[in-house]
């Protein structure tokens, strides 16, 4: 993808504070009449408008993956405007490789664009994250139930019965966990390290640790429902 | 009232996290799939209404991010 035009890099995503317009996704600033009718057949059909389609596309890619970092720029270690273009120029390649190895998915349910778009943000996100946390550490601890026992005092009930409900989650965790199990919920939902980080971390993938904490999820709605801390429709009582 | 109350070594943000309720069942590739169709039919209808992937993006703060992006993505195009 590197042959490609790279001079289509919007100011920062036309995001907030720029005075861009962005341009609409239905189409680029001046291309409209020449983006081609099936996106599909004119990317896969060698020749002077599949070169035309992919030039297109990789602007479209440049343009979501700059929204996408845009958003997420202060999580950069370097938030410059040159830092910022490397990293979207590197997720839009990405997210157009990722995107013509699944062209023959696209079923048409959405726009071409809408459909083309989430492959940059997606790619665009998980680099920001990537980077974000590149020279930090991440721990898969166990959960510190020693500071369960200390007392605290609480003089509104409503912060009382969160107090409880906070501790009977936290000795579910204990007894409907496995270890694993605990040490990913705390991964994600405590120390809140990103998925996709995390996953590349433990040599596995966003998929796996999602299901992971769906299971853990699971177990800890029906124990503290068994316990009468929830509902059996769902909410705490 | 006075009455001691234990401490939790859960924040309050964890324990809403911990207890979303994820079903029915969707994972992130699927989510993946559906974010375009769903987004599109957000922005058509604010009410569109699809369990599986709300329930999803309560419970995925990476898929929700995205989600999100991508509707701001758009609605920036048609503002
Ligand atoms: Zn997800």
């Amino acid at each position: 993808m590197t042959a490609l035009s790279r001079d289509d890099l919007p100011p920062p995503g036309g995001g907030p504070g720029t005075t861009t317009r962005p341009v609409p996704p239905g189409g680029l600033a001046g291309s409209a009449r020449t983006e081609p009718v099936d996106w599909v057949v004119a990317l896969s059909t060698p020749g002077p408008e599949q070169q035309h389609a992919l030039r297109l596309l990789h602007q479209l890619m440049v343009r979501a993956a700059a929204h996408q970092v845009w958003r997420l720029r202060h999580a950069l270690p370097d938030d410059s405007p040159a830092a910022v273009e490397v990293v979207v120029q590197q997720a839009a390649d990405e997210a157009m490789t990722a995107l013509l190895g699944k062209l023959h998915s696209f079923e048409g349910r959405s726009r071409f664009t809408t459909w083309a778009f989430k492959f940059a943000i997606l790619q665009a996100s998980s680099d920001v994250r990537r980077l974000q946390w590149r020279r930090r550490e991440v721990e898969l601890r166990d959960l510190d139930l020693g500071t369960i026992a200390a007392s605290d005092h609480d003089d509104a009930e409503h912060s009382a019965e969160a107090a409880d409900l906070a501790s009977a989650l936290a000795r579910a965790m204990s007894t409907a966990l496995t270890p694993y199990q605990r040490r990913i919920a705390v991964a994600l939902l405590v120390d809140e390290v990103p998925i996709d980080v995390l996953a590349e971390r433990l040599g596995t993938n966003r998929g796996a640790l999602y299901k992971t904490l769906h299971e853990a999820r699971r177990r800890l709605r029906a124990e503290l429902t068994e316990r009468g801390y929830l509902s059996p429709t769902g909410g705490a009582r | 009232m006075t009455t001691p109350r234990p401490r939790s070594p859960l924040p309050p943000r964890a324990v809403d996290a911990l207890l979303v309720d994820t079903t029915p069942w969707l994972s992130c590739d699927e989510c993946f799939e559906r974010m375009d169709v769903h987004v599109e039919a957000v922005l058509a209808d604010p009410h569109h209404h699809d369990a599986a992937m709300e329930h999803h993006l309560l419970g995925c703060a990476a898929c929700a991010d995205e989600a999100r992006s991508l509707l701001d993505l758009l609605r920036s195009g048609t503002a």
